[in-house]
């Protein structure tokens, strides 16, 4: 499945603009959208809830993951917020 | 149906009223807002769950349905870094509606230059899902809106 690996540059994390942002343009696609922190399992991309219990920091290494027409396209998009100081 | 209550006193005054347009244009989600009240206040957990999430200016308490809130004190607090705020619980407790969680200073907020109305969120809720939002006076603990 397309991936990016990227850190979180954004002094609040992926949290207030920056998670309700990445929610929005993943909820986009009609694909499955995943969100990992380090190591850690994958989460609902497209869940608000999800992405802020995750509590992604600034400095924080994420994977997003998804899969379909236009995967990479919106992966570029979704690291541009993602990795937005 | 989840009845959301008011996590501090205050007054209602609607999501729109936020001074910052990810919550004022529900980008987080639909619910409500609340203008504290500026004295020391104990915020509440606004539905029974699990508090998954606790930081010392916003909180998600999770119900049993899967349903999150998201309390967030003010507008930008995260850049207090938690200065004026004492955590009341654990992160990972399991909180009753109008159950202390985070005691802080409204007025403190207001010196240091930032809003301290407090949005109330329904996350992952469609933009119709919530209603009986209330305006006005409120104290901690009182109903805010229905959550359908």
């Amino acid at each position: 499945m397309p991936q990016r690996r990227l850190i979180v540059e954004a002094e609040v994390g992926l949290h207030a603009r920056p998670a309700a942002t990445f929610v929005q343009t993943a909820t986009r696609s009609p694909a499955e959208v995943t969100l990992a922190k380090g190591d850690g399992a994958p989460v609902n991309a497209k869940s608000i809830l999800s992405v802020l219990a995750l509590d992604v920091k600034k400095g924080d290494a994420i994977t997003i993951s998804t899969d379909g027409d236009g995967a990479e396209e919106l992966l570029d998009e979704l690291a541009s917020i993602a990795g937005a100081p | 149906m989840t009845t959301v209550h008011s996590p501090v006193n205050g007054r209602a005054v609607g999501l729109p009223a936020v001074p910052d347009p990810v919550f004022s244009q529900a980008m987080v989600g639909p619910g409500a807002a609340v203008d504290p009240a500026r004295g020391p206040q104990v915020a509440v957990a606004p539905i029974t769950g699990r508090l998954v999430k606790l930081h010392p200016h916003a909180y998600i308490v999770v119900g049993d349905d899967g349903r999150g809130v998201l309390t967030h004190l003010g507008v930008d607090t995260v850049k207090l870094r938690g200065a004026g705020f004492e955590l009341l619980a654990v992160e990972g407790d399991l909180v009753t509606a109008g159950q202390p969680v985070v005691a802080w200073h409204p007025h403190a907020v207001d010196e240091e230059g930032y809003s301290p109305v407090c949005p109330v969120i329904a996350l992952d809720a469609g933009p119709e899902s919530v209603s009986g939002v209330v305006s006005g006076p409120v104290e901690a603990g009182d109903p805010l809106f229905d959550w359908h």
